[in-house]
């Protein structure tokens, strides 16, 4: 066997939360059977940003905010790979949020974990765009799920707690289904508290609300889940769980002509084309 | 009535209020003329000034291939005043105005004296169901057809050919607006064979006619390439439209991005799984793209990016050319990381170039930029039929899962000779790797130790030093024994061989060099320089981006004249004629040789 790197060196602060996001992917990974040389875990900038040097599979450290469009062109040229994006709150929601907004648009085959502290680990400390608002704060919350479920194209919203990691393992189990399935982009909040700078431990233990908890709970309908996570979240709790899940299909299955061969395995021989290059030319013929 | 004058060169311009599609009379035209065996070059908005969407369309039709057009237009058609006022200096004085007088008669201040004028009224016509615009456009072409001499068949056939897409409801009063313009050029005397000039014909091969937007994207998809992502900026979203068209039945896909960044880390993406990849944009775009190129850099990622340059700072002039990135080309972005520049001064080079780049960029594993500009990009003109058959894709230094069975041990960016280390992508087995942007070790983990930092910075500076000179030539023009030259790159191509040519037919020997590799800079174009007394550097930029470039490549700045435009502007043959002989020491070296421009 040819060595690769070794995974298995984190750089985490211990207690980090990022610890069991990382060991969640990697049992579900390999519950699920999915080969190593099959899978890339893509990671922003951040604590969270290194979570693909400790999965064993292709991985990529993208630019801060940039990894879901790095991602997509990974999904789009080789639906074939299981695809992992992962970053922080940072990432995601500040610098990178433009690009969630139309990640959701497109649904793309591929699991998104966000790793949500609250904070910006890796700059020591400053809020991020899901810091806890106190009365005199300049701005107000964000909400991925939230933002999520006002968007017509989504198909899979989740949030999980490293402080419950059962649910945590059953999330990432069916976002990662969810992919591999072809139903497109599974979005996977993770709220995972960073212990050196805001450590959120006991507050969010007091404060998540699974909400699949509730037999009664519908998480096909979209407005009752908007509605719902309305409701938890102005008492002060947190939605949790599976809380959104919709139909759709993959954005590659719906580009691409059907039965074609995914544009990483395409000859790059030009006879492969000759007949249909020398047509094109002749439409500029004078 | 003087006998018509056989016209070889027609440079003709069609300037109106709207939008494309309504300056069809160039099409015709140009129909017209390629039937006849002329070669081709059109112009969409080098004079479309703004103001109420005044928009112009122009061409030069020639018996001998030109880059550029003539110095001056031979026919204006002028649907209004505004068109007058702001294009007829531009009027050769034996020139031919069609103007439409619907709204009065022509003030013709701004026309030579022997300017001929025919105002038509179009408005006396009947446009009952046609579009106006297209019925004046036919018409005008009627009248042009006397002026050229043409015979009604002959030049019906070319209107209807050109006009071949319309439905048949719309066509065939066209064609009735055509018939309405030769009765009328009967009524003013220019009845067949009585205009000023009748058309040769002339023997050459089919040619395409083709702008450089087009023929750069044709070059990607022919060596390849399978990803292109953009996002809409004048003048580089053909490229974006051209291959959303063309990929996807070749097995491609081409994407409309939310903003630049993401569309370069689309890009990148692509590239990572091996497809080869491209993105595209103009100036302002490609200044927000210059975090993911120094990405691809450091993280030894090959992607192609197309800079088609317009003019700047910030939004500037949208569909004005200019050559005012190379520094950002050239040395923007953070930190250093190999990289190439390539200039094409055509479509043949922007076919040819983009080949290049997109096996450059497998080769090296780095990014490769392909610099146009807006006359490159947009300006169409008649080359050659593309040699597809001479289409190579390198493969790049892959590895396989054979391949990595024989190895011990496989990190992403194992330190080579070549600085290139060898690749698995994603899929392939037992080839699990990292690509990072930070520095790294071997293993791609980051990395700040000082021996590592040092090796890997080394090992990506490697690849330019072991590719040499392999990489593309420039163009000569003129003589290259001459003491005196004149070097440009991309939208100067066609302009400085003419002028160059024309200054050889007054006994005036000038050699000219348009590199085609712009960084880093070959041997060649420093040899180029070495080799003599004076080289003008002609560049449509304020600062002199190219002679500042070359200086610091390490030509003689003694040497080195500047000839600089920056209004928007192409340079005309006649006016580099002038600005070279206005270089005083170009000017010298000129009469030293005992030859008095
Ligand atoms: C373009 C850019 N701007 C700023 C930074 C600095 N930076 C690195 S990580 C980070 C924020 C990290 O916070 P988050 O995404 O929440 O991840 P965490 O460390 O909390 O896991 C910032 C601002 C950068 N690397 N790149
Ligand atoms: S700083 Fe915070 S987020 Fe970063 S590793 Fe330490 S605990 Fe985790
Ligand atoms: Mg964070």
């Amino acid at each position: 066997m040819t060595r690769t790197f070794d995974h298995t060196n984190t750089i985490w602060c211990a207690g980090c939360g990022h610890f069991g996001v990382r060991n969640t992917l990697v049992s579900a990974l390999r519950d699920l059977e999915v080969p190593p040389h099959e899978t890339m875990v893509l990671a922003g900038i951040g604590c969270s940003g290194t979570i693909q040097n400790n999965v064993e599979a292709y991985g990529y450290h993208a630019l801060h905010g940039r990894v879901l469009p790095a991602a997509l062109g990974v999904a789009l040229t080789n639906p074939h790979l299981t695809i992992i994006a992962a970053g922080g709150d940072g990432d995601g929601y500040a610098i990178g949020a433009g690009h969630l907004v139309h990640t959701f648009k497109r649904n793309p085959a591929m699991v998104y974990l966000l790793m949500n502290n609250a904070v910006y680990g890796l700059t020591k400390g400053q809020d991020s765009p899901t810091a806890a608002p106190s009365h005199e704060a300049a701005e107000q919350g964000m909400d991925g799920i939230s933002l999520g479920l006002a968007l017509p194209g989504t198909t899979f919203l989740a949030r999980a707690f490293t402080g419950a990691p059962e649910q945590m393992d059953r999330l990432m189990r069916a976002a990662l289904i969810h992919s591999q399935q072809g139903r497109g982009f599974a979005f996977l909040e993770i709220l995972s508290p960073c212990v050196t700078y805001n450590d959120t431990y006991a507050d969010w233990a007091g404060r998540v609300v699974d909400l699949e908890a509730d037999d009664r709970y519908d998480r096909f309908d979209r407005a009752k889940a908007f509605g719902r996570v309305h409701e938890v979240s102005e008492g002060g709790g947190i939605p949790t769980g599976l809380v959104f899940e919709g139909d759709g299909t993959d954005m590659a299955a719906r580009i691409m002509v059907k039965g074609t061969v995914a544009p990483a395995h395409q000859p790059t021989d030009v006879d492969a084309h000759l007949d249909g290059y020398r047509d094109l030319m002749a439409e500029y013929a004078v | 009535m003087s006998k018509p004058k056989t016209i070889i060169d027609l440079t003709a311009m069609v300037a109106g209020q709207g939008g494309d599609g309504s300056l069809t009379v160039i099409s015709i035209l140009t129909e017209l003329l390629a039937r006849r065996g002329y070669h081709l070059f059109t112009s969409r908005n080098v004079a479309s000034r703004i103001k109420g969407g005044l928009a112009a369309a122009t061409m030069r039709g020639s018996v001998a291939r030109r880059g550029c057009l003539g110095d001056s237009f031979d026919l204006l058609v002028a649907f209004d005043q505004e068109a007058i006022d702001l294009n007829g200096h531009l009027v050769a004085d034996d020139g031919v105005v069609i103007y439409d007088a619907s709204d009065g008669p022509l003030d013709r201040t701004s026309l030579a004296e022997a300017v001929k004028v025919i105002e038509v009224p179009f408005g006396r016509y009947a446009v009952r169901d046609l579009r106006r615009d297209l019925f004046k456009n036919s018409l005008s072409f009627g009248v042009i057809s006397r002026l050229l001499g043409i015979a009604q068949d002959e030049a019906q056939d070319c209107l209807t050919h050109a006009l071949r897409r319309l439905p048949p409801r719309l066509l065939e009063p066209n064609v009735r607006a055509f018939r309405f313009g030769l009765d009328f050029a009967d009524e003013v005397g220019l009845g067949l064979g009585q205009g000023p000039w009748c058309v040769d014909r002339v023997a050459r091969e089919e040619q395409l006619l083709i702008n450089g937007n087009d023929a750069l994207a044709f070059g990607f998809m022919a060596a390849g390439g399978r990803f292109y992502a953009g996002y809409p900026i004048t003048p580089a979203t053909e490229i974006l439209e051209f291959l959303q068209k063309h990929l996807p039945a070749r097995g491609g896909i081409a994407l409309q991005a939310e903003d630049e960044l993401a569309a370069v880390n689309m890009a990148i993406g692509a590239a990572m799984t091996g497809t080869r990849a491209m993105t595209g944009s103009s100036s302002p775009g490609y200044s927000l793209m210059q975090e993911g190129i120094v990405h691809a850099g450091s993280a030894e990622i090959p992607l192609v990016i197309v800079d088609s340059q317009r003019s700047g700072p910030s939004t500037g002039m949208p569909t004005k050319p200019e050559q005012s990135d190379l520094d950002m080309m050239v040395f923007g972005g953070n930190g250093e990381f190999p990289r190439i520049v390539l200039a094409p001064g055509g479509p043949k080079d922007c076919f040819d170039l983009a080949v290049t780049a997109t096996n450059l960029a497998q080769r090296l594993q780095c990014p490769v930029i392909i610099a146009l500009d807006q006359a490159v990009a947009q300006d169409a003109r008649t080359i050659p039929y593309f040699d597809l058959e001479a289409v190579e894709a390198e493969p790049g230094v892959r590895l396989d899962a054979a391949g990595l069975s024989k190895m011990a041990a496989y990190g992403r960016y194992q330190i080579t000779d070549s600085g290139v280390s060898p690749w698995a992508v994603p899929g392939t087995p037992g080839g699990m790797n990292l690509i990072t942007g930070n520095e790294r070790n071997e293993w791609g983990l980051v990395s700040t130790k000082p021996d590592v930092r040092q090796a890997m910075a080394e090992k990506r500076m490697r690849k330019i030093a072991a590719l040499g000179d392999d990489l593309p030539l420039g163009q000569r023009f003129g003589d290259d024994g001459a003491e005196v030259g004149i070097l440009g790159i991309g939208m100067q191509t066609g302009v400085m061989d003419e002028a160059v040519a024309r200054l050889q037919v007054s006994g005036i020997a000038v050699a000219g060099l348009q590199p085609r590799t712009l960084w880093p800079v070959p041997q060649e174009t420093l040899a180029f320089i070495a080799k003599r007394r004076r080289v003008v550097v002609v560049e449509h930029n304020v600062e002199g981006q190219l002679r500042r470039l070359l200086m610091g490549a390490g030509a003689n700045g003694d040497r080195l004249g500047s000839v600089r435009k920056y209004n928007g502007t192409p340079f005309g043959p006649s006016e580099l004629v002038a600005a070279l002989l206005s270089d005083p020491a170009f000017a010298d070296n000129v009469a030293e040789m005992g030859i008095v421009a």
